[in-house]
């Protein structure tokens, strides 16, 4: 579904990615796992066209996209939620997620038309896999911090990515919100058959839901395998020490 | 065959379902601007036709500030495009009336869509600068030249058709040409189009990942501002029958963009009730006292400090707090 081929990037003398080659398959639902600054969101941004990588590429359904623009990336499939909050704050709930059924259906270009009822019932079922059913008119902004990250699930979920990509879905949250947005996460993964790739800072996530977690470390991937297999590499081991695994 | 109910629902009437339960208050707005000539003193139809110049223009450049966020220094531009544009084909190319006045906005359109390539490839600040840069470009333009623009003595005695000749008369077409704009912006800010553009002042970055592309979107946006503002230019070229360089300069961006912010950016009728609002403040204060920019500075501190939302802001807020 997706690979990366030597990915190659720095900034200014940082080695923020180095030479990263990985493959996700369809249907997996796989993780990337790393400390602070392992370059797991840089890596996340060379896929999806928000930085360039200075060498290596990425192909993704057999085609090449390094260098696109995001805005072409996420029309090919693949769609992405974000570390920081990342939605539409004035718009309402439900605008925020039509927004994204819209763009999907091309409807963008539709210059005359009444929106107030385009992709209404899709937009509601949206909202109700997110569980936001009942908060659809609240102004986006106004929605309690996990609100919010449900919210942005439903925006990615909206545009029916081939590949959903999510860049710590449950940063700053409390252990039992934690634990709703994974379950949320699987189940989506699940009864759509998305491919989805995380990157995630909580271990009790990522070793609950993943059938494959990859480690990075300083702009590596240095281990691939399964929960078990992670959990008993000397490399990882070292990297985490002190934190259980 | 199913014997289907003929009679139509009032609720789903053709006029209900484009302004909802708002119909009515449309209805007597444009009832009320259509008895005003009758109503008032012939010096202030003149005064009305102001307002329905400065309401176009203000309400095609809200399209690009107060719903795609683009703040734009540079309205009067495009607006003189449209003036000077049907000024001049009707003096020097002796083309027909209509065809001069339609050509305004068209001509506003080409131009902008030249300068909004540059423009839309900054954001903020630098878009605004960038703005600004253009539109005093035009005017620089303008002023210099001599055999196409008349220079600093303007475009006079422009032709225009004798039924359109008295005030009242022309108030009538005014209304009827502001009336038909607002119903077209009217249709584009509720349409999925226009969440494009909304998607993408909330939030840019968001907006490119769930696939919109923002330059293309921000360039259509500057093109439709710039058809309207050149349409505000042929009015008033219609209206005053001359045009001079001044309507090209920053002076007269910033009455355009305060009648914006003084209506308020964020509700559709902002514009217009900004240009009402600036036009009558205008007239009435320049009544008594000679320093009306004083006022209008003490106006705007006001506005931008306590009314962030505008007049119609204010109001429109008010009642619907009330309501829940």
């Amino acid at each position: 579904m997706l690979a990366t081929q030597g990915l190659m990037k720095s900034f200014g003398g940082l080695i923020a990615i180095d030479n990263v080659t990985f493959e996700v398959e369809r249907g997996e639902l796989s993780s990337i796992i790393g400390p602070n600054g392992a370059g797991k969101t840089t890596l996340f941004n060379l896929l999806t066209g928000h930085l360039q990588p200075d060498a290596g590429n990425v192909v993704f359904k057999g085609k090449d996209i390094t260098g696109l623009p995001p805005y072409r990336i996420c029309r090919l499939g693949i769609g992405r939620s974000f570390q920081h909050m990342n939605i539409f704050p004035r718009l309402s709930v439900f605008d925020n997620v039509q927004a994204a059924v819209l763009s999907r259906e091309g409807k963008f270009t539709k210059i005359f038309a009444p929106a107030k009822d385009m992709a209404r019932s899709e937009t509601i079922e949206v909202l109700k896999t997110v569980e936001l059913g009942t908060k659809m008119l609240v102004p986006a902004g106004l929605l309690a911090y996990g609100d919010q990250k449900r919210l942005e699930i439903g925006i990615a979920l909206a545009l029916r990515p081939a590949l959903l990509l999510l860049d710590e879905p449950t940063a700053g949250m409390s252990p039992e919100e934690t634990a709703g947005i994974a379950g949320l996460i699987a189940r989506v993964v699940q009864y759509q058959g998305l491919t989805a790739l995380f990157v995630e800072h909580d271990m009790s996530v990522v070793f609950g839901i993943s059938q494959k977690i990859r480690v990075m470390h300083l702009g590596r991937i240095i281990a691939t395998g399964t929960a078990e297999e992670i959990r008993a590499d000397d490399e990882v081991q070292r990297i985490y020490l002190g934190e259980e695994l | 065959m199913t014997n289907q109910q003929t009679t139509i629902h009032p609720l789903s009437s053709p006029i209900y379902k484009l302004f909802g339960r708002r119909w009515l208050w449309a209805a007597s707005a444009v009832a009320i601007l259509a008895l005003l000539p009758i109503l008032v003193d012939t010096s202030w139809v003149s005064v009305l036709c102001e307002i329905l110049i400065l309401a176009v223009a203000a309400s095609g450049l809200n399209l690009l500030i107060g719903y795609t966020g683009m703040i734009s220094f540079g309205p009067a531009g495009l607006y003189a495009v449209g003036a000077y544009s049907m000024a001049v084909l009707l003096v020097q190319a002796d083309v027909p009336f209509g065809v001069a006045f339609i050509a305004g906005p068209i001509a506003a359109t080409f131009v902008s869509l030249i300068i909004g390539w540059f423009c839309v490839r900054r954001t903020a600040v630098y878009f605004a600068l960038l703005t600004l840069a253009f539109s005093q470009l035009i005017h620089t333009i303008i002023f210099k030249w001599y055999k196409l623009t008349g220079g600093d003595d303007g475009i006079v005695e422009i032709p225009v058709p004798e039924v359109l000749f008295s005030i009242e008369h022309y108030y009538y077409f005014a209304l009827a040409c502001t009336l038909g704009s607002l119903l077209i912006l009217w249709l584009i800010v509720n349409s999925p189009f226009d969440k494009a553009l909304q998607v993408i002042r909330e939030n840019p970055g968001r907006a490119e990942f769930i696939g919109v592309n923002v330059r293309k979107y921000q360039l259509i946006a500057f093109a439709i501002q710039g058809f309207f503002l050149g349409f505000a230019g042929s009015l008033l070229c219609g209206f005053s029958h001359n045009v001079f360089p001044p309507i090209a300069n920053w002076t007269e961006s910033i009455h355009i963009i305060i009648a914006c912010l003084l209506g308020g950016m964020l509700h559709f009728v902002g514009p217009f009730v900004g240009a009402m609002v600036y036009i009558l403040l205008d007239k009435f204060v320049t009544g008594f006292t000679e320093y009306w920019s004083l006022v209008l500075g003490i106006v705007v501190i006001m506005l931008v400090l306590f009314f962030r939302g505008g007049i119609a802001g204010f109001i429109l807020d008010k009642l619907s707090a009330q309501r829940s």
